[in-house]
């Protein structure tokens, strides 16, 4: 069965344009219930690059005086070692510090040239027995009160929070993402079944001449998936937004524990192809649903 | 060409049937008027040879197959056999008279150079030739049933059924059509047309059969209307 190209932009563009508020509301919802669905996934991808970030991260650093006195040193490192509560603990010398320095800001030869080793704070790199929130508090409490220490690090408790927090808001996104979904579902089953009514006349013919049922539904079908691609595509166009302005804040707050929330072009591109997938099955399924009720053989 | 072997149908909701076990076989370049008053089953009698409708029971051989076991796929190249033509002649209005002939081919996926030929073709044939840039709307109802009639031969159907297709016209109109279904069967094209229309069946003098609340009541070579 020839279905010409060109019978076919010609018939899906009339449908289109035939009803011009029907379309716009029907490709606005679908775009605004999917920038919902793929902020929620970018915001969800973020948080899973937080957790991998702190997983690898048990560890916490108890940073010494720069002028620590090698008996304070060795107080501290005696009472790492005593601990039970305590895996491991290692003595990073300046020297280790400035090759880690080095390594992180390779890419900046300018911000390397501004420091020497000698300058750079040794440290204890300490993996606790539990990777348990409270005992590491607990920990960094008592670490922090050691004569020599300057700081002790650790980013759980923050972590905690900003994780919980954004798990409760993307699971929010992503309810209210499926609510809108089978609303733009349905009002594109509506937009088709309209397109549908609208074209009766022409439908009745082209049944009595003998169109083959492909050839009357397709461009119905094509309609819908039209109509949720476009949608779409502005839904993609609404997440690549969303991420600048992310990305740019993270710039902003010079903090890389939030780095992962500033996705890549490269991470984004699965989420905005699903997004258009999403789309064309909305389309596919709305205008298939209102072919197959209305359009009996 | 035509074969209603044992054919009922009953409509949901209705206690007489539309259609009761009415037995018909109609040869090849045959015209046949099916006659009787309003709701004898005529339009039934029609709609089932192109299966717009399903019978409760009985069998239906449309050029020797039973049209019952046809799947849903194939009926549309059942009807593409089958031109239909209607008292609200069934144009579409938005379309000029050359597009509404076309339409009927196009969405058939005819290619466009037979398209081209074939559109003028019968449009002259039903004389309407210098007409094909006009819409219905600018068209007596005679003209318009022309149009419905050239869109419902333009595929060369070995079959026309015409419900009442002088319903809405005056006498003199009305005969004009019957001239044009007239030219078209001696084409060998079988036409079968319901009518209530007395004048034209009797000056026809074609074979008749004549229902009566779903019966057919009377099948007579050459008949009159009663």
């Amino acid at each position: 069965m020839a279905l010409r190209v060109d019978y076919l932009a010609k018939e899906t563009g009339y449908n289109l344009i035939r009803n011009p508020s029907l379309t716009i509301a029907t490709v606005l919802t679908v775009a605004v219930s999917l920038a919902l669905l793929g902020s929620a996934l970018l915001i969800r991808s973020g948080v899973d690059g937080l957790n991998v970030r702190f997983q690898d991260d048990v560890e916490f650093i108890v940073w010494l005086d720069r002028d620590a006195t090698s008996e304070q040193v060795s107080i501290v490192e005696r009472a790492l070692n005593d601990s039970p509560l305590i895996a491991d603990s290692r003595y990073i010398t300046r020297q280790e510090t400035f090759a880690e320095f080095q390594e992180f800001w390779q890419d900046s030869p300018e911000i390397m040239a501004s420091v020497e080793p000698e300058r750079l704070p040794t440290s204890f790199r300490v993996i606790p027995t539990e990777p348990d929130l409270e005992v590491v508090e607990a920990l960094a409490a008592e670490y922090r009160l050691l004569p020599g220490v300057k700081e002790v690090d650790f980013a759980g408790e923050f972590i905690k929070q900003l994780n919980s927090f954004t798990r409760t808001a993307s699971t929010i996104m992503l309810v209210t993402a499926a609510g809108s979904l089978v609303a733009s579902s349905l009002l594109m089953y509506n937009s088709i079944r309209t397109a549908l009514f609208a074209r009766r006349r022409e439908v009745e013919v082209m049944k009595l001449v003998g169109a083959s049922n492909s050839f009357i539904r397709i461009p119905f079908i094509m309609e819908g998936l039209v109509l949720g691609v476009i949608g779409a595509g502005f839904s993609v166009l609404a997440v690549f937004g969303l991420n600048r302005v992310i990305t740019r804040s993270v710039e902003e707050a010079e903090i890389g524990l939030f780095d992962s929330f500033a996705l890549q072009q490269s991470d984004l591109l699965p989420i905005a192809l699903w997004l258009l997938v999403a789309g064309a099955a909305i389309g596919a399924v709305g205008s298939g649903f209102a072919v197959n009720r209305y359009l009996d053989a | 060409m035509i074969k209603l072997e044992k054919v009922t149908k009953e409509y949901p909701g209705q206690t007489a049937a539309a259609l009761k076990d009415a037995d018909a076989d109609i040869a090849k370049g045959e015209f046949v008027f099916l006659v009787g008053p309003s709701g004898s089953g005529k339009s039934t009698f029609l709609r089932l040879i192109n299966k717009q409708e399903e019978p409760d029971s009985g069998r239906i051989f449309v050029a020797g197959k039973d049209i019952g076991k046809l799947s849903n796929w194939k009926v549309p190249m059942l009807r593409r056999n089958i031109g239909a033509v209607f008292q609200d002649y069934k144009l579409l209005p938005t379309r000029t008279v050359g597009e509404n002939v076309s339409f009927a081919l196009e969405v058939i996926g005819r290619p466009r150079h037979v398209i081209g030929s074939q559109v003028p073709a019968i449009c002259e044939l039903v004389g309407l030739g210098d007409q094909m840039e006009k819409y219905p709307h600018q068209l007596s109802g005679g003209e318009q049933q022309r149009v419905s009639i050239a869109r419902a031969f333009v595929n060369r159907p070995l079959i026309l059924l015409a419900d009442e297709p002088t319903g809405n016209l005056d006498p003199q109109t009305a005969i004009g059509i019957m001239r044009l279904l007239d030219r078209i069967n001696k084409t060998g094209t079988t036409v079968i047309m319901a009518s209530h229309d007395r004048g034209i069946v009797d000056t026809m003098r074609r074979r008749v059969i004549e229902l009566s609340g779903g019966e057919i009541v009377r099948d007579q070579a050459r008949g009159v209307y009663e």
